[in-house]
């Protein structure tokens, strides 16, 4: 494989330095053989700009800290290789999340707040007996579990949605997935009623449009068209025959 | 956002969504159908003159028209509400969509579009045909004949095909009953086809202008 | 110098992985105030990205059958080579099994017994029970006497996490992320919390608490090559070294593991040799079955990791840009069962080399993996030295791993201690009065502004950081790695000495304005050089080999003279820690033979 040299375009802007203005800059760079993103913007803090912001924890594509838009995509910029893109490259952050500078948005908060919202953890009224055996499960309904539970948050999803991006109080389709994940788990005892209530309006499953950028985009590939339309036909169920408002 | 949440009725949100659901099926339907209709004039001009005597034997036109006014009026409340309505959305989604490059995203912009000029032709076009009913071979034709009319119907066509595919396309990829990718070709492919047998549609009622003569019968 | 409102709280906890959440959680149930501080949401610390599983001994599946706490006991002590504390051992495998079934009732989706027969990969028949359908399964694991090590699928850290986050969120609890620990608040014999610098914005903060744990995860990134995340820079475990009061247990042992992927050093799971991978040299000759006639590719980790760095010495390593390395190989384990039993393998493969292991070669080599050393706390994870001050997770030294830990024994570990940790933390809490002096913390502010003022003015030099980073990073890869020697620990002390001294030199190239990351690595430069020492210096010292501490002048485990801990602390002044002893507590099983690894090997 021939190593190029490479020329990154980078959205700079760092909100607290004060008088900053949002700006493209350019880095050229050699190409390294497997080379990924995460080693070359790492390559450019060291030796070129020490002072570029951006994200990345696992660099093992586990942890969903390093979404951006790589030639206008939401991907994981470590586990984008250079060459499979082409010789010029413009990375940005991603949209809809709060700016923190450069590349560095603050997915963090806005998935906290969105867990929040939904309440997505199991609620029960059993008590934890310590001595106890473990309650059972169906080894398919836990696999089913996971498959929605695999999502690392990291944005992209959220980034893509053309929806997201004009309404900020959509839960989005990583919401939607994630209570798809409650809803089918017998340990939490919310009624469907409960869940129409959260999730059963314009700013949850009735507001996506069916974009499916987000299908298209999640690097977890989870099945999110399978997954916002299970939920979307269980909140018409449960619209229909509930009690809620 | 809270207050907004707070105060918001799922129910009506539901009910809403579902109007959209069941007004797009029938206007879908009521589309096809239509095109079928017009179609029929390749079968021969005594198959197309059959169709509004048929039509109005059994008051399908008087019931239907007005019927379909109101259920595209609705629709336009309805899926309306989804146009971005200040200048600055459209920019933002205009923008999003030029750097997301995502071919469904696209589609929905184009599906907006559209249906925003259907708004506009399809009420000039209902307005000439209603205002002269009946319809036959020789007033279509001699529509038909003019140029401006052609092409506005082979606009009118393409935007309304498009619109009803890529509408039947996301309701179902938004509840689910089929793989994206294959429905995306069928409905790519039925598309096609009406259109196809539109223009040839077209074609032909021209071809019959002047050849059953003039005027009302 | 304008200084920060103090944020108070009974509870500090440093580092959201697994083990600083469910210390968080359990003493938020027992009634205390509770704030987690991370670097990262909690959701990207670094334990999302194991993916195994972890131990408990439920003894559910047909190969885990009879299993109990003793035999978790005993399987976890032979893996620390003696060199871990048996009566926290004990505690730990009484408590995993219970740690387990709470993970499940929070809603970890843990896989699932499926009853009917089934043939192993290599050919034995087993048959899972009806009546233990629908319980928790358990995978293999090496240096397990039983199949014990509980899973989801491939994201056993994920979910674990994950579920240990809805926790966290249902009882409201604090979280303060993008927010990194600069230093502890102590005044010699009692911690008041900590100074940290946020994030988002590049400000100082002050936060009191009654209570301080340390749960900030491993140090993996000293190392030039590592499987840890990158965050993992062993912060926590410098700034309780700092002190001068708190010594860091056993930081000689280090964990590696065979196979990393190169150059990303993503983890390439035991389940590629497991089911049959091999492993070949540049000649493509595959070499193991040479070293090792009986397991050939799956001998213990440590033992399959010392054979590649040996035949690579030998001459028979693939060069690279990135340096030696050896081929991994499961071509022919056949398309279909490497994207569906190795699906995560094949996902690695393709995503950071681009490469299709159905048809191509997979570059591997052994790479740093776990620390088994950390700030040394007793039983009850309280920190030597200072009171008011705990650790948990991979961060301390609880001592359950000696100088080998079991592969699942970690995750389990985190939640095990955050369990014990959590509720000590609560008593102490409840026992004692919160005063501190306003000129102390002044004092802790003082000097953690004026490092910075100092960097951003230049003051005290020019060093570049990351070039110094660089030198550390080789001097442990090359000198402090998988075989150790005199010569070269000696050489390896040297070298981070005089990277230590320059690293107080450091300088800034960009303005340090903001959230600057440039000068937070500056920051955490001289801290992550001592750890280095700490490790270099305890591995120099101990002249034995024990568990993944390999001497190759001294191949031997040697009880009658290091049957004991080592406890680094730094001086006030000077640029080597001072190392203390202090034996390991045997309270049940006396020293023997582990039954795997050299010495095995070696009787055959
Ligand atoms: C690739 C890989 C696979 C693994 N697989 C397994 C396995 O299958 N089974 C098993 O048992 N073990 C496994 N391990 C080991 C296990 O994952 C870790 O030991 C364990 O997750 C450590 O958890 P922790 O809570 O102690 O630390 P971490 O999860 O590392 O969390 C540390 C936390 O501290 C925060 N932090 C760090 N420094 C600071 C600071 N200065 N200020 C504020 N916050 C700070 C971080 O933000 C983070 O939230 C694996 C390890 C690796 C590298
Ligand atoms: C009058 C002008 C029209 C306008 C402004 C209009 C606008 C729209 C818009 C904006 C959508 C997208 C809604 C969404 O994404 O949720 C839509 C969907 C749709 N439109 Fe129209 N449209 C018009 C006319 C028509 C006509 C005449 C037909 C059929 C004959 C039609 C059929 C559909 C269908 C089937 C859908 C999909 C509904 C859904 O996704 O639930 N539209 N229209
Ligand atoms: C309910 C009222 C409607 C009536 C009575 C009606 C009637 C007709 C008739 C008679 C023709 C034949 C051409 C002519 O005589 O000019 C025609 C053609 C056409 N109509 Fe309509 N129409 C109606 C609604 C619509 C709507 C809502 C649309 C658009 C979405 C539409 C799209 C078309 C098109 C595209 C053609 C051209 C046909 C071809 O290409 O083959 N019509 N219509
Ligand atoms: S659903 Fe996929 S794209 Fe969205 S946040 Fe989760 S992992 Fe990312
Ligand atoms: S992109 Fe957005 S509109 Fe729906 S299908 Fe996905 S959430
Ligand atoms: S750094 Fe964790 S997903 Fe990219």
């Amino acid at each position: 494989m021939a190593l190029r040299t490479l020329k990154l375009e980078i959205f700079r802007y760092n909100p607290n330095v004060s008088g900053d203005k949002p700006q493209m800059q350019e880095y050229i760079l050699e190409e390294e053989p497997d080379m990924t993103l995460f080693m070359a913007l790492t390559r450019l803090r060291e030796e070129q700009d020490p002072s570029l912001i951006f994200d990345f924890s696992c660099r093992a594509a586990v942890c969903g800290s390093c979404a951006m838009l790589i030639n206008g995509r939401p991907k994981l910029a470590c586990k984008t290789m250079t060459k499979d893109l082409r010789k010029k490259i413009t990375l940005m952050p991603l949209p809809v999340f709060k700016l923190i500078g450069d590349l560095s948005v603050d997915t963090g908060s806005w998935f906290r707040a969105m867990n929040k919202r939904l309440e997505a953890w199991v609620h029960t009224n059993k008590e934890f007996d310590p001595d106890a055996q473990e309650g059972r499960m169906d080894n398919d309904l836990a696999l089913r579990i996971y498959e929605s539970e695999r999502c690392i948050e990291c944005g992209c999803c959220v980034a893509g949605c053309g929806t997201a991006i004009l309404r900020e109080e959509f839960i989005s389709s990583a919401g939607l997935n994630r209570l798809a994940r409650f809803f089918i788990d017998p340990r939490d005892e919310r009624s469907p009623d409960q869940y129409f209530e959260v999730i059963g309006n314009e700013y949850g499953t009735f507001g996506c449009v069916g974009l499916m950028a987000c299908d298209d985009l999640c690097p977890m590939e989870i099945p999110l068209q399978q997954q916002l339309a299970f939920v979307r036909r269980k909140m018409l169920v449960a619209g229909l025959t509930g009690s809620g408002r | 956002m809270l207050q907004r949440i707070l105060t918001h009725s799922n129910k009506t949100d539901l009910v809403i969504d579902l109007a959209e659901l069941i007004s797009g099926f029938l206007l879908v339907g009521f589309l096809w159908v239509h095109m079928f209709f017009v179609a029929s004039v390749l079968v021969g001009p005594q198959a197309f003159n059959q169709v509004p005597k048929f039509l109005e034997a059994y008051y399908l036109a008087q019931i239907g028209i007005p019927a379909v006014i109101v259920l595209i009026l609705a629709h336009m409340v309805l899926a309306g509400r989804r146009i971005p309505n200040r200048l600055q959305e459209m920019k933002m989604i205009w923008k999003h969509s030029r750097l997301l490059m995502h071919y469904d995203t696209w589609t929905w912009v184009f599906q907006v579009i559209t249906g925003v000029a259907i708004g506009i032709l399809a009420a000039a076009h209902i307005w000439t045909v209603v205002s002269r009913w009946t319809i036959n071979m020789s007033i279509s034709a001699e529509r038909v004949t003019q140029s401006p009319y052609f092409i506005f119907y082979i606009i009118l066509l393409i935007c309304g095909e498009y619109h009803v595919g890529i509408g039947l396309y996301r309701i179902g990829v938004k509840w689910g009953w089929f793989k994206r990718q294959k429905l995306s070709k069928v409905l790519d492919v039925i598309t096609l086809a009406i259109i196809a047998m539109g223009i040839v549609s077209l074609f032909v009622i021209k071809s019959h202008a002047g050849v059953t003569g003039g005027g009302g019968q | 110098m304008s200084v920060p409102n103090p944020y108070i709280t009974d509870v500090l906890v440093i580092g959201a992985g697994l083990a600083g959440e469910r210390t968080a959680i359990e003493a938020a149930s027992c009634g205390c105030d509770v704030t987690i501080l991370s670097i990262v949401p909690p959701r990207r610390s670094h334990s999302t990205g194991a993916q195994g599983g972890m131990q408990a001994s439920l003894g559910n599946t047909a190969m885990g059958r009879g299993d109990n706490t003793d035999i978790h006991f005993t399987d976890t002590v032979k893996g620390s080579d003696w060199g871990c504390d048996q009566d926290v051992a004990r505690l730990f495998a009484n408590l995993a099994p219970v740690a387990v079934r709470q993970l499940s009732y929070w809603g970890c989706p843990w896989n699932r017994v499926v009853a009917g027969r089934k043939t192993l990969p290599d050919g034995r028949e087993i048959e899972e029970l009806v009546e233990y359908e629908g319980l928790i399964m358990a995978r293999d694991f090496g240096g397990t006497a039983k199949w014990r090590t509980c899973y989801t699928a491939d994201g056993t850290g994920h979910t674990v996490q994950y579920t240990m986050d809805t926790v966290v969120l249902k009882m409201g609890i604090t979280v303060h992320d993008r927010v990194e620990t600069l230093s502890l608040i102590h005044d010699g014999e009692k911690c008041y919390g900590a100074i940290c610098r946020c994030l988002r914005t590049g400000k100082l903060m002050v936060y009191l608490a009654k209570v301080t744990v340390i749960a900030t995860g491993g140090y993996g990134r000293l190392y030039g090559a590592s499987t840890n995340a990158i965050i993992n820079e062993g912060t926590g475990m410098f700034i309780a070294l700092n002190t001068g009061i708190v010594p860091l247990g056993n930081m000689e042992a280090v964990q590696f593991h065979p196979t990393a992927i190169v150059p990303s050093w993503v983890l390439i799971t035991e389940g590629a040799r497991g089911d049959g991978g091999y492993l070949l040299d540049k000649d493509l000759h595959r070499f193991m079955p040479d070293y090792e006639p009986a397991k050939k590719e799956l001998a213990s980790r440590d033992v399959v990791s010392r054979r590649m760095m040996h035949h690579m010495r030998i001459g028979k390593g693939v060069d690279s840009k990135y340096g030696l390395h050896l081929w991994l190989d499961i071509r022919h384990l056949g398309r279909k069962h490497i994207y569906t039993n190795l699906r995560e393998i094949a996902k690695v493969c393709q995503d950071f080399n681009g490469i299709d292991p159905a048809k191509e070669l997979i570059p591997v080599r052994p790479t740093q993996h776990y620390s088994m050393g950390g700030v040394r706390t007793n039983i009850d994870g309280a920190a030597y030295g200072l009171n008011g001050l705990y650790a948990a997770g991979e961060a301390s030294c609880w001592d359950m791993h000696g100088f080998n830990r079991l592969g699942g024994n970690s995750l389990a570990e985190t939640t095990v201690m955050g369990m014990v940790v959590g509720r000590k933390a609560a008593e102490y809490v409840a026992g004692t009065t919160f005063i501190y002096k306003e000129s102390m913390v002044r004092d802790h502010i003082k000097r953690q502004q004026e490092r910075i003022n100092n960097l951003i003015a230049g003051r005290n030099g020019k060093e570049n950081i990351y070039k110094l980073k660089k030198i550390m990073e080789d001097a442990l890869l090359e000198k402090v790695f998988i075989f150790r020697n005199g010569k070269d620990l000696q050489e390896a002390v040297n070298t981070l000495r005089e990277v230590y001294q320059r690293s107080l030199k450091a300088g800034l190239m960009s303005d340090g304005q903001g959230a600057n990351p440039e000068l937070g690595a500056a920051l955490r430069l001289p801290g992550m050089l001592r750890l280095a020492l700490c490790i270099a210096y305890g591995a120099l010292q101990r002249t034995e080999s024990r568990g993944s501490h390999s001497r190759e002048d001294y191949p031997k485990r040697d009880d009658a003279n290091w049957l004991k801990r080592t406890l680094a602390y730094w001086p006030e002044e000077g640029d080597l820690p001072v190392l203390k002893y202090e034996p390991v507590k045997i309270t049940e099983l006396p020293p023997g033979e582990r039954g795997y690894g050299e010495t095995a090997a070696v009787k055959k």
